[in-house]
This record gives structure tokens, sequence and C-alpha cells, in this order.
């Protein structure tokens, strides 16, 4: 690039340097797998110290990379792509993590991140199989920084792109005609962060998945490890401590997810089956099934197959989980995906190759894979868990092969250009109604089974026990989910069924904690994980089930279609109550705070007297663009109970409160007449009449800010509608900042009138400086003058004055005259204090304005020797006979707004269930760290 | 027959089940023609017609919205909606609604759209559900 030196203010330095570490990092990482490869093969410790330091330059360079872009981000340096795309001037320090991992490269560096980090604390524990885990470890991390390459390979419109680089100019990637110009590093401006990711959930929800998908790495490569070493038992204790880790985080980052949408995003629900949700999903599934195996090979010896291969599937299924999210092969069936990067063929033969190497160990080893001869009692813990892991297996599979739809439909394409691709129809009840069998299987193993002890020990002594106790829970449960059918509807008998395995999931795991193994934290643990998900589920059998639109508005559908549950909204007009489904809804206020306008809308939940049971305020709001022209998005609030949540949100506003454009064209349809008036007139419009009551010169009209205008003028009217016997005040006003003239209109929504003052008026009433005719005074000192109807008496001198239109400078000589001034008509006194000014011996006057009388006055100078004052004085023409106003009639009303509310009971029961189930692995994972890891 | 076999087939026994159960769940995008003979609810692709207007006026109706859609064969129908209209819905590349016919109308109840979007290269997908 000869050109770069034709250009100014570019910093091209950190590109530069970033340049270098990504390729630092893919080549150290070669060297890095190359000698831990060594290492592994040879036992020889020096070729480990060498697979270390191949390892940290890595790292480091990672670390380097990002520091570099973050470098970039806050110096705002837009020359750079990713920069340009992600970062704006106006965006807050606190949303740069999010702008950090907005985009595909960043999200790839955030996960190379967490690799680099979970690697030193493995380098740390001087596993005896460490070389094989590092080198492992090493090809992901080196595959993945390949995909930040930016190389081509070939030339023209058939060169294979190899990574993309987070560090590329922006007139590298873009062709644009502001390169012609040398100088057009400073007058780009960044697009942003999209508005709806402007949320403190972008900062933490990203970084935690980004953690998750990391650590589903490490139980990978002990996997790998275990394969490669032969050591097929070694590699079990460390990788479960990991995988329960990984499940931890992987799960808490999923949930967050579902939090995030929930809370923040107007998707009116946490979970929707959409295709990235369940990509995420699924490798979770596979982790949680590779955990139980994992158990059941460590202390029995069965099943060590399976928890190769669960860990290895849960690692490839992350990959496709990637491959699904960013190359766009999901198209329209998803709501949220990345954009495409041009890399498909790169992320393909990423699942590929990984998948190659894991088929290839497994197959290489998998006889020699110890499993006892004899099959595991069907009386034994480990028969149970491990149907159980087949369940989870099966669930995975079950929504991976929905989910891949569209993969199916690209990959016919491929054969048949013509294919007309296939889409699931209705997805939410198409994953519902098997996941509802899988959950219940999922449920009685995950309680009954606990009674069993590994290789059925003592299964004769407690037979009887446990067929008693089980049966007895079994019927209590039936009996509490009878109990709840009082609260909640359970609609169908498969959701009644589904509640009676979670309420027995949930006792079964009680009655075995208590009285004496709560003290156990492994007991513990496994009750949490178990009685979470329980309870999770049961969360959303209430909620779900039972969501209920409280702002229903049955009379706006009838006779259209069927179903008139359909009409979920209403429109509030501002402070009229509306009511619907047992409360009083009123929209109150709204307020703008930043870009966002928040909206007061106060509830009162009535019984069937009118007496109030409960009230609360929610404030649901719009984002507006960065640059303030419309509408982004709107963000729900939900009032939180114990048993139930009122989910809010702002659907639509009036076309003009959208979008600057919008408004621009609701107000050029508007029909302005033009109303020639005096003060006490009286006029009629169609639906009213108007009085004018006078005109001021101190508005207080809404939007007219005093700190903003010199000085302004309004028109008080009062309007009385023809029928009722209510009135308005309509107080249209102009007002001069900076010699420019700002029209500041009103408008009674109630009439549908909007009124103008035109700027001709402005100029009629207040004397342009240059037509002003002043008339010169002389006085002595407290002298006294009278002009026409004023007379003006001098009072003294302040050598210390203030003024609003003066600023005072270093070296200024300013004094002002302290003057009363009394309109002999009226009998009015006012004080009047204008200034002269000597600045570098050049003398300047600020000038005194009383508005109410139009009254100019000046203070031209002191002849200090006598003393005498020296004034002019001028008055405003006011020639007008009368008063123009523009009114609109029939204009559309702006001060409503359309609200959804939504009931959703019990969910605290899914929020706290997956807490407990995510709590369960964070305790299992502390009480094998405490033994060795 | 080892136990481990009788679980493979109990899960291949499943798995057939559900795939031809699910069979039924998922369909191909109809034209306004076919949609017209569909008897259950079918999704039908394309984009907004520029030729008419977009109907929504909150103030009367917040819950009803109606638009001309061309399907994918470029044959016009009117289509209406009893929710709220999706924000950018004007702005709209592709438009997918999920529904059935009354008379001469699509009457959707679920509508996808994927919008253009200001940021660079990005796409916005919004959904709308009733």
């Amino acid at each position: 690039m000869i050109l770069g030196a034709l250009y100014n203010g570019e910093s091209l330095l950190p590109g530069q340097i970033g340049h270098i570490l990504i390729l630092l990092s893919f080549v150290a990482g070669l060297f890095s797998i190359f000698t831990f490869t060594k290492a592994a093969n040879t036992g020889e410790n020096s070729w480990n110290n060498l697979g270390k330091v191949g390892f940290y330059l890595q790292s480091i360079a990672i670390f380097g990379v990002i520091g570099i872009i973050f470098y970039a981000m806050i110096n705002k340096m837009y020359e750079y792509s990713y920069v340009f795309e992600h970062v704006s001037d106006d965006l807050p320090m606190r949303y740069i993590f999010s702008a950090f991992w907005e985009g595909q490269e960043g999200s790839f560096l955030l996960w190379m991140f967490w690799h680099a980090i979970l690697g030193m604390f493995i380098l740390r524990k001087k596993y005896e199989i460490g070389p094989h885990v590092m080198a492992t470890l090493l090809m992901v991390q080196t595959f993945l920084s390949s995909m930040l390459l930016g190389l081509y390979i070939g030339t023209g419109e058939e060169a294979i792109k190899i990574g993309s680089n987070p560090l590329l100019l922006l007139r590298e990637v873009m062709d644009a005609p502001i390169f012609s110009n040398p100088d057009y590093a400073s007058l780009i401006k960044g697009d942003g962060l999209n508005p709806l990711l402007q949320n403190y959930w972008m900062t933490i929800h990203p970084p935690t998945l980004f953690l998750g998908f990391a650590s589903v790495t490490i139980p990978f490569a002990f996997a790998i490890a275990g394969l490669w070493s032969g050591k097929h038992k070694e590699w079990l204790t460390p990788a479960l401590s990991w995988a329960l880790f990984s499940a931890c985080i992987l799960g808490t980052g999923i949930l967050m997810g579902g939090a995030w949408a929930y809370v923040a995003l107007s998707f009116g629900g946490y979970w929707a089956w959409d295709p990235v949700e369940n990509m995420s999903l699924v490798p979770w599934l596979i982790l949680v099934g590779g955990v139980h195996a994992n158990l059941i090979s460590k202390s029995t010896g069965y099943s060590i197959k399976t928890s190769y291969l669960m860990y290895l599937l849960s690692f490839i299924l992350i990959l496709y989980s990637t491959f699904l999210t960013r190359s766009g092969v999901l198209g329209e069936t998803s709501a949220h995906a990345f954009t495409n990067m041009g890399l498909e063929w790169q992320l393909v033969s990423l699942i590929g190759t990984f998948l190659a190497l894991s088929l290839g160990f497994y197959f290489y080893r998998s006889r020699q894979i110890p499993s006892p001869k004899k099959e595991e009692s069907i009386y034994s813990r480990e028969f149970w868990m491990y149907i159980g892991t087949i369940v989870l297996l099966f669930s995975g599979g079950i929504i991976t092969a929905s989910t891949s739809l569209p993969v199916y439909n690209k990959i016919q394409t491929f054969f048949n250009p013509e294919f007309i691709g296939a889409v699931i129809d209705d997805p939410i009840p198409h994953y519902n109604k098997y996941q509802i069998w899988i959950a219940c299987f999922v449920t009685v193993l995950s309680s009954a089974a606990l009674w069993m002890r590994y290789k059925g020990f003592g299964w004769d002594k407690m037979k009887h026990k446990f067929m008693v106790a089980n049966a007895a829970i079994m019927l209590a449960s039936v009996a509490v989910t009878y109990l709840m059918t009082f609260l909640v509807d359970f609609f169908e008998a498969r959701y009644f069924i589904l509640n009676v395995f979670c309420v027995f999931a949930i006792l079964v795991n009680l009655y075995l904690l208590f009285p004496k193994n709560w003290k156990s934290l492994k007991s513990l643990a496994a009750a949490s994980s178990h009685l979470g998900f329980a309870m999770m589920i049961i969360g959303s059998i209430t909620s779900g089930l039972n969501e209920k639109t409280i702002s229903s508005n049955p009379f706006a559908l009838t006779g259209l279609v069927e179903d008139e549950s359909l009409a979920k909204i209403i429109t509030l007009i501002k402070e009229e109550p509306f009511y619907s489904n047992n409360y009083w809804i009123t929209y109150e206020n709204d307020t703008i705070i930043g870009n966002t306008r928040f909206f007061d809308i106060d509830f009162r939940e009535v019984d069937e007297k009118g007496n109030t049971l409960d009230q609360f305020k929610v404030h649901p709001n719009v984002l507006f663009s960065n640059d303030m022209t419309k509408v982004a998005a709107s963000n729900p609030d939900t009032k939180h109970y114990l048993f139930k949540d009122i989910f809010t949100t702002v659907p639509s506003l009036p076309a003009s409160q959208i979008d600057v454009e919008l408004a621009k064209e609701v107000e050029d349809s508007l029909k302005y007449e033009l109303y020639e008036l005096t003060v006490g007139d009286t006029f009629f419009l169609s639906n009213c009449y108007g009085i004018v009551q006078g005109i001021s010169t101190d508005p207080n009209n809404k939007n007219f800010l005093k700190e903003n205008n010199d000085i302004g003028i309004q028109v008080d009217l009062k309007f009385n509608a023809m029928e009722k016997d209510t009135s308005y005040e309509l107080k249209p006003a102009l007002g001069l900042d900076k010699n420019l003239i700002y029209t500041y209109p009103d408008r009674i929504n109630e009439l549908k009138i909007k009124a103008k003052i035109p700027d001709s008026f402005f100029e009629a009433y207040f004397t342009e400086e240059a037509k002003l005719e002043y008339a010169n005074f002389d006085i002595g000192n407290n002298g006294s003058f009278d002009y026409l109807d004023w007379t003006v008496q001098m009072v003294g001198i302040n050598t210390s004055p203030t003024h609003k239109n003066y600023v005072a400078e270093e070296g200024d000589i300013a004094v002002s005259a302290q003057l009363i001034v009394t309109n002999n008509k009226t009998g009015e006194r006012q004080e009047m204090e204008p200034l002269y000014i000597i600045r570098g011996n050049k003398p300047m006057v600020v000038k005194e304005y009383n508005a109410i009388d139009g009254l100019h006055i000046k203070f031209y100078s002191i002849d200090p020797s006598v003393p005498r004052f020296y004034f002019g004085t001028a008055v405003d023409k006011r020639d007008y006979q009368t008063i123009p106003i523009q009114i609109a009639e029939e204009v559309p009303r702006s001060d409503w707004i359309t609200l959804e509310a939504v009931i959703f009971p019990g969910i605290n029961l899914f929020w706290l269930g997956s807490i407990l189930m995510m709590a369960g692995f964070g305790f299992a994972f502390f009480s094998r760290l405490k033994t060795k890891l | 027959m080892k136990r481990n076999h009788i679980l493979a087939m109990l899960m291949l026994v499943a798995a057939i089940v559900i795939f031809v159960n699910a069979s039924g769940d998922i369909g191909t995008y109809y034209t306004f023609e076919m949609a017209n003979k569909a008897t259950s609810a079918v999704k039908v692709n394309g984009t907004l017609d520029p030729e008419y207007e977009i109907k929504y006026d909150p103030a009367e109706n917040a819950n009803f919205f109606s638009f001309h859609m061309l399907d994918s064969k470029g044959n016009s129908n009117k289509v209406i909606m009893t929710a709220a209209m999706p924000q950018d819905f004007e702005r709209s590349e592709e438009v997918v609604v999920t529904g059935n016919f009354k008379d001469d109308t699509f009457i959707a109840t679920e509508i996808l759209t994927k919008c253009p979007s200001k940021y660079k290269d990005e796409e916005l997908y919004i959904r709308s559900e009733s």
C-alpha cells in the first residue's frame, strides 16, 4: 500500500504491531503444538518446556491484539474498520467491552482469551498427561487464531479467504469517495454500538458464555489425552472437575441469555427454541451427560467409552453451534445470529478437523478401552445413571436434528439450486412435545436412581423401603399437583403428568438429603442440581402455560378473527385511566434521560366492588438511535412479586414520536389556517371556540427554555369545547437564540388542534437593532432624564457588574449605571443596568432591554472629569394591528402510547430452580477442588 | 443379546417414531395460490408490495395492521395481522407470514421480518408473534 503515505492523521503503528502479533499467535501456536506433541510422545521435559514457551508467547500475542483493539477503540481511531463499525463518539465508556465483542472477530478473541487463561491453570496443575492436554488445547486455540489471519490465497474472485483480520483499515475494506481526501481520518465518525446491545447484559452475558465455550474444550482435551496416552483411567478424575466447572459456567451463560431476553428485551419470554439458543443448549446437555458417564467410570469402571464419546461430542457440538451462528446458514429462521463473515469453509473445516481427530483417536484406541465383562446390575446406580446419560444424548440429538433443518436445505441446494427448503411451521410446540417426555424421564431418573448404590450394593435390604417410600412420595406428588390446579391451569394431561414427576423429584431429593446427608457437599450438589432442574420445569409450566395478558382489549377485534384473545395491546391516552382485566391502567407521564424515553404507568388492581387491592408503577421505555432521530428499541419493565411477574412493554407510539422523518411527514400533512386576531377576540373553530387572552414576553410554553433564548414572545389563548364545559390553555411561542428565530408550537390533544405563530410577528414586535432610532442623553452624577413615556433616574455606579450577555475577560474595565426606569403611563418601576466596558483601549457597550415596554438603554461613555454619563435610548416600534396565529384542526393526537402487559405466574420458580441447578454444579466442582483436581 | 443392543434398538425405534411424527411439523414456504387451498396454517414468504400502503393506526386499534405482500411467484395479496406492527416493518426486505386465508385476505398469526440495518453489513431480525 504505497498510498499509506498519502493520508494524514492515521495511526498506523497499532495496526502494524497487531498484524505481527496475530501472525505470532498463529506461528507460536504451531510451534507449541509441535513441541507439546513431542513432549507427549517422548516424555522429555525439555520439549515440554519449549511447548510452554510457545504457549505463553501465543497467549501474550493474543492479549496484545486484544489490548491494541481496545486502545484503538478507546482513542476512537475510526480509520480502523473494526473501530468504525462498533464505536462512536457518543458511546459511553461502560459499553466499550460490549462494543469489543459485538463483532465476530472480537468474540473469537474473547473465546481465545479464556482458552489462554484456562491453559495457564492446566500448566500449573502439572498433570501427568499435561503435554497431551496442552497439545490438544493448542490445536483448538491455533485453529481459532487462524480465524483472524486475514490472508488471501489466490487472487480475484476465486481467492480463498483465511480468517478475518480485526485490524484492517477502513479504506482497505471499503471503497468510498471519502478516501480521495488525504484528511479523511479526521472526517469520519464511527457507526457505534447497536442500541439494542447498549445494556449491561451485553457486558456480562458474552464473557460468561464464552468462558463456558472455552471450558468445554478442557474435558475434550482430557478425553483426547486419555486416548492418545492410552491411560484410560487417569484422565477421568481431572476431566470430571473441569466438566463440572464447564457445566456450571456454560449453563449460567445460557440462562443469562434467557434472563436478558426476558428482562431487557421485548421478546416476552426467556426461551423460544430459537436455533441459536438450541445450539448452545445441546452441547451443555451432552456435557452434563458426560459428567454422569464420567461419574460412573470413576466409581465403577463402567461407561469409559461413553465418557470419551460424550466429551468429544460436546466439543464438536460447540464448533457446530459456532458454525450455525456465524455462517449465516440460519438465515431468517433465527432472531439472533452474527453477521456473515465469509468464512463458512473455514468453519466447516474447523468442525471437520476436530471431528476427524476425535474419531481417529477413538477408533485407534477403542479396542483397548477397558470395560468390565459383566453387565451392570439393573438395581445399581450406574445402570440408571447410564440410562440418564443416554436420555440426555437422545434429547440433544432430537433438538439438533430439528435445528439443523436449514443445514439440510443448504446442502440440498448444492445438488439442486431450485430446491425449496422446508421449515418448521411452529417451532415452540414442535420442540416442547418431545422434550416434555424427556423431562419426565430425567426427573424420575434424577430422583429414584439416587436411592441405589453403585454396583447395586445393599439393594436387597432396602428394596422394600424403596418401593414403599417411592409409592408414598408419588401419591403425595399427585396430591400436590392436584392442589396446584386451584392456582394454575395445566390444560393438558401431559403437563399434569410432567408436574407430578417434577414434584416427585423435588420430594425424593429432599427426602434423601435429610436428615443427615446434607452435610456432604457431594450429596448437596447432586440434590441441588436435580431438585433445581425439577423446580425449573415447574416454573416454566406455571409461567409459560398460565401467562395471562392484562392488556387485552376484546372489543377491538370483534368479528374479525375467531380467536379474540389475540388482541394483546391497548392504547392508553395520557392521564385517562383504562380498565382491563381487573386493573385500572393509567399512562401518567414520560421523561427523556439520555437517549431513553421512560413512561410512567400506574397499575391499580381492583376487586369486583372497585376496592383497590394493589397499586404499583412500571417504567417501560423506548430507546432512540444514537443520533436520536428514531426509536431503535422498546425495552420492557417488569414488576416482580414473589409468586408472579407483571411484564410491560410499549410496542408502538404515535408516528410523530417515533421518527424525525415521520414527524415531519405528519407536520407537513397538517392544514394550517391563518387567523388575524387582537387581544380579547373570540373566534370559532369546528369543535371549539378560542379567546385571545394576551401577549407575554416571558413564555412558559413547555418547550421554551429560558436559558436557550435571549428573548421570547408568547400568545396566551384559551379554548372551550363546544359541547363540554372544559377549557384548555394554548400557548404558542417564538424565541430568539443567536439571531435565529425558533417556533414553539402548542397543541390541545383533546381538541385535536395545534397552533404556531409565524416568524413575521417576532420582527413586528421586536425591532431589529439596526432599525432602532436612539435618542442621546447625558446627565451628571445621579441625574435623570425623560424619554417619551419613561423617566430614567440614575442611582449609582457598579464597578463589578454582571450581565447575562457579558463574559468578563482579563484586563477589562467594566462599569454599569444603576438606573431606575419609571413608566409614567403605568407607574411601573424597573431597575436596569446597562454596561460600559473598555477592553484593550476599545470601548464596548452591553445594552439593557425591557421586553414588556420594548425599551432599550445603552450606556455609551463616561467623562470622568466633570463627571458626566452618556446614554442612548430607543423603543420597539411594535407596529402590528393584529396578532397572526396559524391553527391546524384535525391534528392526530400525540399523547398516547400502546401497552402490552402480561402476568407470568410462578416465574421465580424457574429462576430459583436454575440457580439451584447451577449452584449444584458449582458445589460439585468445589467438593472436588478440595480433593485433587 | 446385550443390554446396550436393546437400548440402541429402543432408541432407534423412538427415533423413527419421532421422525415420522415430526415430519408433519415441517413444511415448505407456500405461495398465496397454494395457501388459499390449504386447510391449516401455512407460511408464505415474500416481500412487501410497494404499490400499496401499510395501514396501521394504533390510535384507532393497536392490534391491527394490514399490508400487501408479493409472494415468491410475485403475486400480490392483502395480509392482515391482529397484533402491533413490528418496528421498522416498512423497511423490511423479506417477510414470512404464518396464517391462513379467510375469503380473499390472508390472516397472519405470526410475522417474521428481516430488515437491513443502518449498521454496516449487519442485519437485524425482528420477530413478532401474536
